[in-house]
């Protein structure tokens, strides 16, 4: 799968990210409605999913991979509570547009914001991310960064090109008569699953 | 809107009527202070901030074609096609022949101002091909054949109900007026759009000259599925939105989504950097490609102000509309009658006239009121009333004033005596003056629009013929100070001109009122004449200069503020300049100076016991001047109980000429300004400039009655035992 960057976490400065910030982090994200689950391994997370999956009564999902997910084993614990679950480039174009979830990873949060950054090169993890009603996001919640100019720092190095994004929180509008609406173009429910420090044991340590 | 054919004054009319506008452009700017307060408060250093986004924008505009060479070779090297189009015909000229050689025939849009700019959607539609703005606000815009109100709320101006029926006209049933059902109808209908376009275009809030990336602020979402579904996409986006590094886009990030909703970020930040992949179904398979991208520069007049020493300033623009949601008269109005052909309020006025020409800009000009609150606020710190002041310099050059204007300017202002009998004469209730054409030019003459407001009446005896009875040299003066009133003070407010000469005394001052001061040239200037203010200057200099006063006080900030800018005016004048420096120095605002003084006396300390005071900042006296502080210090000195209004630095709605010739507006900001003072529940309402004093008093007559107004010179004479 093509990425702006394949490996984002040799770009972290050193000190200027971890798990504390992930209070932050998790305030400011649900300021703007994002919703969020941290837990602590990646059953935990696959259970987040597939409850989420069946009180949204969910018959069709689009998945990109990140390890997170990979971990979590998502596709196969969805594939066993008879959901359909695409993930295949050529099945995600198909799918993606009348999919009811779509989940991908993110690559690291930004406190200050509630933003998380998405490295969006390939074309279905920007699929699985826009169209669906419910988009799924696995971050680590080690990688947290305190700001916006902490992030470009870490984007500067890798982005020669490619595609990258921050979301925060779901698609909103206030176009008519200025009233907050949740849901326009993208989806209307963003749900960060925030898995602890399995992979390399947060930020502090790297 | 074009500039032909606009009748501004019935324009206004119609929108101070329309509800759905003043609801929500009024309800708005009542909650936007605050939100963006707010949202600011994790931001950093904001004013550090303001800093490094102007140093980085006026970096770019310095050297704008070597970053927009490097910027387009970065582009090129990853894949993107970049055209340079000098206006909207180049524009339309090159995206035909790629419509034609792609087989284009449905487009869709993410917001894209530029394309607003050059009337892109239309000229695509004459042409046959299928075009949709996918933003909300522009979606429905386009359905109701309007144009924005509102850079970034398009559809500000519109209720619901009204959007319910565009919007059942468009889908061809009962929509219901329910926001969220909307919305959803709205989500429906444009997926396929999306889905079955073949070419997307947007804009870029920025364009990264260090790799050819570009950036999408937005919050639908829309703009991710422009640069996401179509095999195609178009960037068209202004020079000015280029930046050198990718670093840079972090400062603009910070304050954009701040200043413009209120929001820490929005909902989404996109960044392309290169072509990226997309599906395209070939048969019955969907297989990768590479998608194709342009991106075109469009100058129209940019590259022109780029070269400006003055206005290359426009460079500094993020587009955050933070100024439209301060304005006093974008937010009574709106953008279809306080803008031009795109963009509104004063920054639109600039940006119409490099764009679209001196004619639209001079048909809508007259409304920066030249509060300068957008100045406090814009992320760019652009200088948004001085390039208004410095365009209607040019427009004057260029033209002339009109006629009546013009003689008034050269043969009655320019001569005091004249003036000064004018004055008098007025106040013997000499009407057909009054009425007159001519008189309604001059400072202080307020036409018969009154009624929310008392007209001023001129004092029977103006302050220059009770000088002999004021003035009281002290035994042992501390210095000489000269006074200059100004022609409110003089004729309209002459016992505050009392009350300033009897604190001045007090201190162990020798005032002197030199006879020949005539008005301050201000209401001449802001028109942009120059050439008057330049004669007004020098019988003023003339005046003063005989004094060899120590310092030269004033109690008027729009005054001050006028004779600072005699050396900048006279500059150019070898036997001017240093006499016109030599006086400008000496000139002191009353509140500072005096609040100096009584500091060093000891005297600068609260005491109690007095009358509850409500303080009005005037426009003058705290942005220009930056004085905010003294005269709350010297209310609390003279006993009183200060207690502060909401929004106290929000224009009360005179501003010079603007409060007479365009009173309806005037009105409804005085109205803002007289209900604020009212729920203070204090006695007295004070300020320290002339012209604010005038309105509030006029104000507070009618609507407020149990309230006084007073000059903060007005409560520390009272305290000055004779
Ligand atoms: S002039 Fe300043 S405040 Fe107004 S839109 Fe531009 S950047 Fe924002």
């Amino acid at each position: 799968m093509k990425k702006t960057c394949d490996d984002w976490r040799r770009h972290f400065p050193a000190g200027k990210f971890g798990a504390h910030l992930f209070p932050e982090f998790e305030k400011r994200a649900k300021a703007v409605s994002a919703e969020i689950f941290r837990v602590k391994t990646s059953v935990e997370a696959a259970d987040v999913v597939l409850n989420l999956a069946r009180f949204t009564n969910a018959r069709k999902v689009v998945s990109v991979s990140s390890p997170l997910q990979e971990k979590a084993g998502i596709e196969n614990v969805l594939k066993s509570a008879d959901i359909e679950v695409y993930s295949d480039q050529g099945d995600i174009a198909t799918h993606a547009a009348t999919a009811d979830i779509g989940i991908s990873g993110v690559e690291f949060g930004i406190a200050e914001t509630g933003s998380v950054c998405q490295d969006g090169y390939a074309v279905e993890s920007r699929l699985v991310s826009t169209l669906p009603p419910i988009h799924v996001a696995f971050l680590d919640s080690g990688l947290i960064v305190p700001g916006i100019i902490e992030a470009f720092e870490i984007i500067s190095q890798v982005f020669d090109r490619g595609y990258i994004s921050f979301i925060t929180g779901p698609s909103r509008t206030a176009d008519i008569e200025r009233v907050l609406t949740i849901g326009v173009h993208g989806p209307s429910r963003f749900i960060i699953v925030a898995v602890d420090g399995e992979l390399q044991g947060g930020g502090e340590a790297s | 809107m074009t500039g032909e054919n606009r009748n501004i004054r019935k324009e206004i009319g119609e929108k101070l009527k329309d509800e759905a506008l003043r609801t929500n452009l009024g309800r708005f700017a009542e909650v936007y202070p605050a939100a963006r307060a707010a949202a600011l408060e994790n931001a950093g250093d904001v004013e550090a901030l303001r800093e490094a986004i102007k140093q980085m924008k006026i970096d770019t505009v310095d050297r704008i074609e070597e970053v927009a060479g490097r910027f387009e070779a970065e582009a090129t090297k990853r894949g993107i096609k970049v055209f340079r189009a000098a206006d909207g015909n180049a524009v339309f000229g090159y995206l035909m022949d790629l419509c034609k050689a792609l087989g284009v025939k449905r487009i869709v849009k993410s917001k894209s101002m530029a394309s607003e700019e050059i009337d892109l959607s239309p000229y695509f539609k004459k042409n046959g091909l299928h075009v949709c703005e996918s933003d909300l606000g522009e979606w429905i815009i386009e359905l109701a054949g309007h144009k924005p109100s509102h850079m970034v709320m398009p559809a500000i101006h519109l209720s619901r109900y009204q959007v319910a029926d565009y919007f059942s006209k468009e889908l061809d049933k009962e929509i219901p007026p329910d926001i969220a059902f909307m919305v959803q109808a709205a989500r429906r209908r444009l997926r396929g759009e999306f889905l079955n376009a073949d070419m997307g275009i947007s804009g870029a809030n920025f364009g990264i000259a260090e790799n050819g990336a570009i950036g999408l602020v937005t919050n639908e979402g829309n703009a991710r599925l422009v640069t996401t579904l179509p095999p195609i996409h178009v960037v068209i986006m202004g020079y000015e939105k280029l930046i050198p590094k990718i670093t840079d886009a972090a400062l603009i990030l910070k304050l954009l989504p701040r200043g413009a909703t209120a929001q820490l970020m929005t909902s989404y930040m996109t960044l392309v950097g290169g072509p990226t992949p997309v599906m395209v179904k070939v048969g019955e398979h969907w297989v990768e490609k590479t998608r194709e991208m342009h991106i075109i520069l469009l100058d129209n007049g940019r590259l022109k102000a780029a070269k400006d020493e003055k206005f290359k300033q426009i460079f500094q623009c993020i587009r955050c509309a933070s100024c439209l949601n301060v304005c006093p008269v974008y937010t009574l109005v709106g953008g279809h009658v306080y803008g031009g052909h795109t963009y509104a309020g004063g920054i639109g006025a600039i940006l119409t006239a490099f764009l679209s020409g001196m004619a639209d800009f001079e048909k809508f000009h007259e409304l920066c009121i030249g509060c300068r609150r957008c100045t406090e606020v814009c992320p760019g710190k652009i200088d948004i009333p001085g390039l208004i002041e410095e365009l209607r310099v040019r427009a004057v050059k260029e033209h002339g004033l009109p006629f009546v204007m013009k003689q008034v300017f050269e043969n009655v202002m320019t001569n005091r005596r004249l003036f000064h009998s004018l004055m008098r004469a007025a106040s013997l209730g000499m009407k057909p003056f009054a009425k007159g054409n001519l008189i309604r030019h001059l400072p202080l003459f307020f036409s018969g629009l009154a009624k929310d407001r008392s007209l001023p009446t001129i004092a029977d005896k103006p302050l220059r013929d009770r000088m002999k009875s004021l003035i009281r040299k002290p035994a042992k003066p501390i210095g000489r100070a000269a006074f200059f009133s100004g022609c409110t003070m003089d004729f309209v407010l002459p016992d505050t001109g009392e009350s300033i000469i009897k604190v001045l005394q007090d201190l162990g001052y020798e005032v002197v009122f030199p006879m020949d001061q005539s008005c301050c040239g201000k209401p001449v200037s802001a028109t942009g004449d120059l050439e008057t203010a330049r004669k007004i200057a020098r019988l003023n200099i003339q005046a003063f200069e005989k004094e060899k006063a120590d310092v030269i006080i004033t109690g008027c900030p729009a005054c001050v503020e006028a004779l600072h800018s005699y050396s900048e005016i006279l500059k150019e004048e070898p036997e001017w300049k240093d006499r016109a420096a030599a006086v400008s120095h000496k000139v002191r605002e009353f509140c500072s100076f005096v609040a100096e003084e009584y500091g060093k006396r000891g005297r600068l300390t609260k005491t109690g016991g007095g009358p509850k005071v409500t303080y009005h900042d005037s426009c003058h006296m705290k942005r220009v001047l930056g004085i905010a502080k003294e005269p709350r210090q010297l209310i609390e000195a003279a006993g009183c109980e200060l207690v502060e209004m909401k929004d106290s630095d929000k224009c009360c709605g005179m501003s010079g000429i603007f409060g007479v010739k365009y009173a309806e507006l005037s009105m409804p900001i005085l109205e803002q300004k007289m209900n604020n003072i009212r729920n203070t529940g204090a006695e007295i309402a004070a300020c320290a400039c002339s012209g604010c004093m005038v309105q509030l008093q006029g104000g507070l007559d009618k609507q407020v009655p149990g309230v006084k107004m007073k000059h903060v010179a007005d409560l520390l004479a009272e305290k000055i035992k004779d």
